[in-house]
């Protein structure tokens, strides 16, 4: 063998002990998460830039020559100035504020009340468990069903309370929010009962042990020692809740189509119709990455929130 | 170390809880009874909760005159799709980000947490025009490939908490006997894993099977889900709230074998995909 070769063979070795070596440390790490990346990059983050682009241009899908106009930041501009966008944006945070704090509230009292260990507790536990697993949109129709103004069980014993809600919850411009919220506050409260259920497992024992020798009471431990402990649960708790109810859609999409008016538009259904039936392609991409900036800031926020918690 | 409760909170705690399972139950309740009624019985005012004329006819309706059958195959050829592919990418993945000493590695999994932060709607335009670009809309692969996207986000997230708390030492030994990080991975890891993997999957099949809005957008009438096939099986004028209950019953499947059986692993998806650091 001439020295060459030689060489050849030993780099060649070399070269395969180098790549073994690689799997053998962090390389072998990189190799499994990279095809789940590479797969991520091409599904979502090339349609993030796409959206970022078509959002520039105004583009409609019904015109004929499929025209795309460069049109600049005129569709965020024209967003800032569309009433229907603020209408949205308000009937948003009215959505998201009353179904994530009713929900926080009526969570922890259901993790309070059903804490502890008896057989009959935790079947019902399990139980709760059902809504949050159903399909959104068979929750909505099971609700509208149940809001019927002429056959539907609600209005029939709201008004042997006296209470006449007209053509139904669901088409009164009064009652068409508070409606659709409780159906996100009858699916999702168990998630958070869940959630405090586990924060409340893993609180030490000595700070109430302490707090029964000084002879305080239910609702002093409850204030005093619970509360403050559980405020990392409930803060990443309070955060995931906002970023879901963001994402509202089936709901409102099987019960009030976004009405009565726009009383239950919510950005997300708005964005949905100029997209999916005005075909606005632009001006809907411009939209949604409105949304976008708004959900990463939440999320940047729950992040760091969870981040601080690890340490 | 509690007090203990008087009989009367006693029994007022018993009565708030009981009437906590009726307002969490009664919505399937009505759902399963009004699948069993005649159409008068189901608009009977006063309602009729218990005391109504059983009939097995919405079930013989819905078999025969709408496409069930199709609704479903699509639904479980997606769902099973999506799960299976969502594994496969998320799994090595979780296991990798929690074992890695890469800081640059940890941290992607908050990227992941982003990911699985974004509404749908926000990425409907995009997804859109790209899958009609690429003759895609209405194809099976169309709605696996979204719901992965989302889904393996979920996994990777999950597995990687639930990687984090499996001892390293097992592995350890085995790579000091000279195996791969893989063979460690899949050897050791792996198989102490299989309850975590469980618990991500339930939670994966559930995400797919109950998506409506990418669905909405992609299916066409062949590839229809069952969310989907409701909404098409009645219009808006003549609904037989009978038959609809009897299809969104068959849409509830899934989730109440998983929540009535499954359900130690369905709290620990939720609890590990929500609030694990």
């Amino acid at each position: 063998m001439t020295v060459i070769q030689e060489r050849q063979v030993v780099s060649r070795r070399r070269w395969g002990d180098g790549l073994r070596r690689a799997l053998r440390g962090e390389g072998a790490y990189l190799a499994m998460l990279l095809p789940l990346l590479l797969f991520v990059a091409a599904i979502a983050i090339y349609p993030l830039l796409f959206s970022f682009r078509i959002s520039l241009f105004k583009y409609r899908l019904t015109d004929p020559n499929q025209l795309q106009t460069f049109v600049g930041l005129d569709n965020y501009l024209r967003a800032f100035q569309d009433p229907i966008v603020l209408t949205s944006l308000r009937v948003t945070l009215i959505y998201v504020a009353g179904t994530v704090l009713l929900e926080m509230v009526l969570g922890l009292a259901l993790a309070l009340l059903l804490a502890s260990e008896g057989r009959m507790i935790r079947g019902t536990r399990a139980l709760l468990l059902l809504p949050m697993a159903l399909p959104p949109l068979v929750v909505g129709l099971v609700w509208k069903s149940l809001y019927n103004a002429d056959f539907g069980v609600i209005p029939y014993y709201l008004k042997a309370l006296g209470v006449d809600v007209g053509r139904g919850p669901l088409a009164e411009l009064g009652w068409a929010m508070p409606a659709v919220i409780l159906i996100d506050v009858w699916q999702w409260t168990p998630l958070l009962m869940i959630i405090f259920l586990a924060g409340l497992k893993s609180l030490p024992v000595e700070p109430y042990e302490a707090a029964f020798a000084d002879g305080a009471t239910r609702w002093q431990r409850f204030i005093h020692i619970t509360l403050p402990l559980l405020k990392p649960t409930l803060l990443v708790a309070l955060l995931l809740r906002t970023m879901q109810s963001f994402k509202v859609f089936d709901v409102i999409y099987a019960t009030t189509g976004g009405g009565p008016g726009s009383a239950t538009t919510v950005l997300n259904f708005h964005i949905y119709t100029v997209g999916m039936t005005f075909f606005d392609m632009g001006y809907a991409a411009a939209l949604a990455n409105v949304l976008l900036v708004i959900i990463a800031i939440l999320s940047v926020l729950y992040i760091m929130i969870l981040e601080r918690q690890q340490l | 170390m509690m007090q203990k409760r008087s009989k009367f909170e006693q029994f007022l705690l018993t009565v708030i809880t009981i009437l906590v399972v009726l307002f969490f139950m009664l919505p399937v309740f009505w759902l399963v009874t009004t699948s069993f009624k005649f159409g008068r019985e189901a608009f009977a005012i006063p309602p009729k909760w218990l005391l109504f004329e059983f009939t097995w006819r919405n079930y013989t309706e819905v078999l025969a005159t709408t496409k069930i059958g199709l609704y479903l195959t699509n639904s479980l050829i997606i769902s099973a799709g999506a799960t299976i592919l969502s594994l496969v990418l998320g799994v090595p993945a979780g296991y990798a980000i929690a074992r890695s000493g890469s800081r640059l590695l940890n941290m992607s999994a908050y990227f992941f947490l982003l990911l699985l932060m974004v509404p749908p709607v926000a990425m409907l335009i995009p997804f859109y025009l790209i899958m009609r670009d690429l003759h895609l809309l209405g194809s099976y692969a169309s709605l696996i490939i979204l719901d992965t996207v989302f889904d393996a986000a979920f996994v990777v997230w999950m597995m990687r908490s639930y990687f984090a708390d499996v001892p390293k030492e097992i592995e350890e030994a085995a790579l000091v006997d000279g195996a791969s990080r893989f063979a460690a991975f899949w050897r050791v890891a792996l198989p102490l894993s299989i309850p975590g993997v469980v618990a991500a999957a339930l939670y994966v099949i559930i995400f797919s099977w109950n998506d409506f809005l990418f669905a909405l957008m992609l299916t066409s009438p062949a590839t229809k889900t069952i969310p989907l096939g409701i909404l098409a099986s009645f219009s808006a004028v003549e609904i037989s709230w009978g038959r609809m209950a009897v299809m969104c019953l068959f849409a509830i499947v899934p989730a109440l074998v998983i929540s009535l059986f499954l359900n130690r692993y369905f709290i620990q998806g939720v609890t590990m995909g929500a609030t694990k650091g």
